[in-house]
């Protein structure tokens, strides 16, 4: 396998690890909390994500209608306690974009969380310990890669009942090759630079290194991976409602509610904007807070090191 | 009451690929009894219609057009078991001429382009003989005649057993009808006379109507054979391999010398799952259709079918397996020129309560369940938005228009909670501290299993809040696999699917008789059996029904098979085309050669 | 390299070999081919029985996967199974739609590639800048899109252009649904015009997703090479800002993209799904779904093997773009 010569840097290495020291020396925590509570953008993100969350669960209890409630008319228009309207069973629209988006929400979480963990250690674990450990992982990572995630998980939601937990837990296990493969390809270039090998000369252990060295050098690209992710659990999962291989009632989802209206935008558009903009926002806050978690985590930042 | 007759045969060979159809969409359906909207009524006459009888008319060239369907045509020969759907007649009902055609109504008509007659020269034995006319040929050339007849049923008379005696060498998708003729053969060209061994309704429906004639000359040509009408099901094992070969295989894919066209059209290009050109038939004898060129093309998405007539890349759409959405939004394209029409078609949805399972056996639960059923509110907002003027079904051995229909279900399907509640209370179920009923701790509550198919999973959720006022819990299963294997194995409470060809009078027998082949959820009436029996027996069509009638009324006595609605087919063309009609079987293109512009 | 590309696709066989065994598994259990028989009536227990032991159902998963593999690499990729596809081979069936797929799939990408690295190169640069902000929102909302939308809403402005075009005497150029059934034409003008029209709606919402994650890898590898030591070392060597961008950062920058859109090769086959939906073509998206809800397991066996091979001949691309743009990785 691919063994990376442990050629020199480009001879800026021991700069940043001195910045690292130091960093650790002032807590780091509190400097990268400091660092993201001054990311206005990562900060309102977080807040109206936050929001969202919770009215999804907080707002259904004050309706005057429950998502199931199939007694009002088809496609009603929004009016009548029915603030976005009735959709083809008559129940309230904006009850089901709520309960759409609690389940969105815990789709992308688990997906995100769980691929994200495994795929930053198999990768990590990979691309620093190389030879035949490296080798062996990189072969499981190949083969979760030949097959399309897609592919296989409409063949196994076709095959088992998709309630949303599965439709997640299918969803994530054909979701960590690629931040496996990515984190790889940062750890073997991080590995051959001078802080990782003064460290290991210092007797760092691998564990050791992959925490402390490996991971919060790539931190960048594993927030914007992980960030990434989440909307593309939102957005595959609407792939898959799409053609009629995702999440199914009773269980439901945002992807679900736009699939069932992506055609009334010019009919009836607010059936199509409620659930449209409530993805987006989700999708576009929380690629936000990635964003400013990176700026946050980034220990060779020093724009806003003071 | 010929359409009647033809109905249940056709309906066997279209339905038999097509049963427990995944999305209720098989074959179409055009019903006379008003459906469709109103001023599309004359469109479902064909221009070359003559009382029974059938000429394609005179009309002027209106250059290329482009129809769209969900699914792509995929088998010339339509027969095989591995092929038959109705996706492939949409086109076929051009390219293969027949003694016989149905037009938008299902009436049987003469095709004169073709046919001098078809006799019945004697009733018993029932002898048929039709006459074809002089000169009609294949697009390649050779002579369209008795032969081609005589293949068809060779290949689909289910006697050319294999020395095991159990399979055949021909591999049809049903040998319905043709099994029950004794003798057939060419007393000349233009001649053909069959014996049945019994009588058989439906003997118009052979020959064309239920199934192609295809050209016996290319498969001579390609086995060697000299003469097919000496090769009989009886004939060495080694002919019998040879041809029934080539019928099985040899029509697979699309080689132009292989497939000619005996209609007004014939096939100039198929694109493998996309797409299908048809282009007039320069040896067609009777007057050449309208469109130069034929295009039919497979849009799986009805809202990718809308915007593509809206763009003009069309100019008919026709669906069987229509989206709410789509409809409204053809329905509301009105001032750009499109006309939309809708009928329901040939076949419903019910809902099959398991009597194996101890919850049914009681009769009050099933009554109560019954009850609390609102089918105007299914097909409200399930059928409606499609098809504006559909109704609940109320049948399940007759469709409505046909003879025999009658209304069994109305008065036990009330959509009344308060009785089913009461209904329940009687039997001795008293509500829990949750609402839901219970007697004896035991829980009134069961699930209705079904596929993922969108409307099955909006009419359990519809049927959950109907049927929660009166103390029922319905729980959704939704299951992609259950027509599969759990419902021959009667592994459900409830089960929801469409039936598109089995109520059909004897065809219904195997479903509802008590211990029927295909009788999954215990089904039993002592009455139905009777009459099931006594029809069979009979050789009177109309004494038949009677008895059918009685059946149908015993079986809805049992409260054990709930229908609900029929599915509907949708279809819609622009200002290019003066008029079309979806037909039940062969779709939009049935009158494809009829298409003018709207002046012309 | 030339030793190490060898030994990868060495490597590579038993990956595929193994990858196959499990998905053959999983095919074969996920359904039963036979089922829409069994509901057809009048169909005997002694037809089904014989009809499995045609398609060798009888033997063990073992067996069968190893008749399927003998017969798939002698070129016999078997039919399908499926009632009313006439048992169309699976080979044509696969092939066209593969090509169908990446037709559409590969202009698209490699424009969504190009406008990604570039923009993502330039809001690394001017990071914080209104022009970062305006980028980052704009991926960041084209991300969010499901594609469906985006396509519905593309093709109605586009119908709304035709009918433009038409009002102004002139041909409707864009279509919505699929190639056209005769071909693109004649004569070059004709084929540009018509080849143009069908492909740029479908291009236009596949590109959205994929441009927006291409710029937002960039950037982010971006600024983390402009971060990084060497490049300081190298501006402080008074080098050109261009030439420190350019030969120095985007060089290093890169290689998080390039992998991803060699990685990305088999998810943007499956992924065009919706697209092909949508526009109504009939590629590889479309065929995958029509196995799956068929059930048809010598399409999807034949179609998981497709795509498997294509993502390992990326797979090998991508390791070698690791070895070409970062020098301190020896691929020996």
């Amino acid at each position: 396998m691919a063994n990376a010569t442990q050629t020199a840097g480009d001879g800026g290495g021991a700069v940043a690890v001195r910045h690292e020291f130091d960093a650790k020396a002032r807590s780091q925590t509190s400097i990268i909390l400091g660092r993201f509570v001054r990311h206005r953008l990562a900060m309102v993100s977080l807040a109206v994500l936050v929001l969202l969350a919770v009215a999804s669960f907080v707002v259904p209890m004050f309706l005057k209608f429950s998502y199931a409630d199939t007694r009002a008319g088809s496609y009603l228009r929004p009016g009548g306690g029915h603030l976005l309207g009735t959709d083809q069973l008559g129940r309230d629209a904006f009850a089901q974009l709520l309960r759409g988006t609690q389940f969105s929400l815990a789709i992308a979480f688990t997906v995100a969380i769980s691929s994200t963990i495994v795929g930053v250690l198999i990768g990590a674990v990979a691309g620093y310990l190389k030879g035949l450990v490296d080798s062996s992982l990189m072969r499981l990572v190949d083969l979760f890669l030949i097959v399309p995630q897609i592919a296989l998980t409409a063949l196994l939601v076709h095959a088992f009942a998709p309630s949303w937990y599965i439709v997640a837990a299918v969803l994530a296990l054909f979701n960590w090759m690629q931040i496996a493969r990515i984190t790889r390809g940062e750890a073997l270039s991080l590995s051959a630079r001078e802080f990782v090998e003064a460290s290991r000369a210092s007797g760092g252990g691998t564990w050791h290194i992959v925490f402390k060295h490996l991971i919060p050098n790539m931190i960048g690209t594993i927030t914007v991976n992980a960030t990434l992710s989440v909307s593309t659990a939102v957005l595959t999962e609407a792939a898959l409602s799409f053609i009629g291989l995702g999440v199914q009632l009773p269980d439901t989802s945002l992807g679900l509610i736009v699939q069932d209206n992506y055609t009334q935008v010019l009919l009836r558009p607010w059936l199509f904007w409620g659930p449209f903009l409530a993805i987006v926002a989700i999708s576009m806050t929380i690629s936000f807070i990635g964003d400013g978690l990176r700026d946050a985590f980034d220990p060779r930042q020093t724009k806003v090191r003071a | 009451m010929r359409r009647s007759k033809a109905i249940p045969a056709i309906a066997v060979m279209a339905g038999a690929a097509l049963m427990l159809t995944a999305c209720g969409g098989s074959s179409g359906g055009g019903q006379d009894n008003g459906s469709g909207s109103g001023g599309l009524a004359s469109a479902a006459i064909g221009k070359g219609e003559s009382g029974d009888t059938y000429t394609a008319p005179k009309v002027n060239d209106i250059g290329p057009v482009v129809v769209s369907t969900d699914k792509p045509f995929t088998a010339y020969n339509n027969a095989t078991s591995d092929a038959v759907q109705s996706y492939n007649s949409y086109a076929l009902i051009q390219v293969l001429a027949r003694p016989f055609v149905l037009d938008g109504n299902n009436k049987v008509l003469l095709n004169k382009d073709v046919m001098d007659s078809v006799e019945v020269t004697s009733t018993s034995p029932k002898q048929q003989a039709p006459k074809i006319k002089k000169g009609v040929s294949w697009s390649d050339g050779a002579a369209w005649n008795c032969k081609d007849f005589y293949l068809a049923w060779l290949a689909q008379s289910g006697t050319d057993l294999k020395p095991d005696g159990k399979t055949t060498y021909f591999l049809p998708g049903a040998t319905t009808g043709y099994s029950q003729i004794d003798s057939a053969k060419c007393q000349d060209d233009q001649t053909f006379v069959t014996e049945f061994s019994s009588p058989f309704g439906d003997w118009k429906s052979l020959f064309g109507i239920s199934d192609d004639l295809l050209p016996a000359h290319v498969l001579e040509k390609q086995t060697g054979v000299s003469d097919i009408t000496q090769v009989t099901p009886k004939s060495p094992a080694d002919i019998l391999t040879k041809v029934s070969d080539f019928w099985n295989t040899g029509w697979k894919g699309f080689k132009a010398d292989l497939a000619p066209g005996s209609g007004a059209y014939m096939i100039s290009d198929w694109q493998q799952g996309s797409s299908i050109t048809l282009v007039r038939n320069p040896k067609w004898t009777g007057n050449p259709g309208g469109p130069a060129k034929i295009t039919l093309k497979a849009i799986p998405d009805s809202n990718a079918q809308v915007q593509a007539l809206q763009n003009n890349e069309e100019q008919v759409l026709s669906s069987a397996q229509p989206d709410a959405n789509a409809a409204q939004t053809l329905q509301g394209l009105g001032s750009s020129g499109i006309t939309y029409g809708a009928n329901a078609g040939l076949n419903f949805e019910h809902l099959d309560l398991n009597l194996k399972r101890p919850i049914f056996q009681d009769e009050a639960v099933r009554k109560a369940f019954g009850q609390c059923i609102n089918r105007n509110e299914l097909v409200d907002k399930l059928i409606k938005q499609v098809q504006p003027d559909a109704k609940p079904f109320n049948s399940v051995i007759f469709f409505p228009g046909m003879p025999g229909y009658a209304d069994n279900y109305s008065d036990k399907l009330i959509s009344n909670p308060a009785t089913a509640k009461a209904t329940l209370t009687s039997d001795g179920w008293a509500p829990g501290p949750d609402g839901i009923m219970a007697k004896g701790g035991q829980k009134l509550t069961f699930k209705i299993s079904h596929t993922d198919i969108p409307r099955r999973k909006q009419t359990v959720a519809l049927l959950q809040q109907e049927c929660k006022a009166a103390g029922i819990d319905i729980q959704d299963d939704t299951d992609a696999n259950f027509l599969d294997k759990r419902v021959s194995d009667s592994d459900y409470d409830v089960a929801l699917f469409a039936w598109s060809v089995a109520p059909f009078h004897s065809a219904g027998i195997t479903t509802y008789k008590t211990g029927g082949n295909q009788n999954w959820n215990g089904t039993t009436s002592p009455a139905a059996d009777a009459a099931f029996a006594k029809a069979l027996a009979q050789t009177d069509d109309a004494a038949a029904v009677t008895d059918y009638q009685t059946a149908d009324k015993a079986i809805a006595d049992t409260y054990s098979t709930f229908p609900l609605f029929q599915p509907p087919n949708m279809w819609a063309y622009t200002g290019d085309i003066d008029k079309a009609y979806f037909q039940s079987y062969y779709g939009s293109m049935w009158n494809a050669n009829e298409w003018q512009k709207p002046n012309a | 390299m030339f030793q190490y590309l060898i030994r990868r696709l060495l490597i590579s066989i038993p990956i595929l070999l193994i990858g196959s065994f499990l998905v053959f598994i999983l095919v074969a259990s996920a359904g039963d081919p036979l089922a829409g028989l069994r509901t057809k009536p009048g169909v005997t227990a002694q037809q089904i029985h014989s009809l499995s032991v045609q398609l060798g159902l009888d033997h063990s998963i073992l067996v069968r996967y190893w008749d399927w593999l003998t017969s798939f690499l002698r070129g016999d990729w078997g039919t399908s199974v499926a009632l009313g596809e006439a048992q169309s081979p699976v080979f044509t069936t696969v092939s066209s739609a593969l090509w169908v797929t990446m037709r559409l799939v590969i202009g698209a990408e490699l424009i969504a590639l190009v406008l990604g690295i570039g923009v993502g190169v330039f809001s690394a640069v001017r990071q914080y800048s209104i022009f970062d902000y305006l980028m980052t929102s704009v991926a960041f909302l084209m991300f969010s899109m499901p594609i469906a939308c985006v396509a519905v809403v593309v093709k109605n402005y586009g119908i709304q252009f035709n009918d433009l075009l038409q009002s102004l005497h002139l041909k409707r150029w864009l279509t919505t649904a699929g190639p056209p059934p005769g071909g693109f034409g004649s004569n070059l003008g004709q084929v540009i015009v018509s080849y143009s029209g069908t492909f740029l709606l479908p291009t236009i919402s596949l590109m959205t997703i994929s441009f927006a994650a291409y710029s937002r890898f960039q950037r982010a590898s971006m600024l983390e090479t402009l971060n990084a030591d060497y490049v300081r070392t190298a501006r402080a060597k008074g080098l050109s800002q261009s030439r420190v961008i350019f030969r120095h950062a985007m060089r290093n920058a890169l290689i998080p993209v390039s992998t991803l859109f060699a990685l990305n090769i088999g998810a943007i086959i499956g992924g065009a799904i919706i697209t092909e939906r949508v526009f109504g073509w009939n590629g590889m998206g479309t065929v995958l779904v029509k196995a799956v809800s068929n059930y048809d397991p010598p399409t999807l066996m034949g179609w998981f093997a497709v795509t498997a091979t294509v993502v390992v001949v990326f797979n090998l691309i991508s390791d070698l773009l690791y070895g070409l743009l970062d020098p301190r990785i020896r691929l020996g």
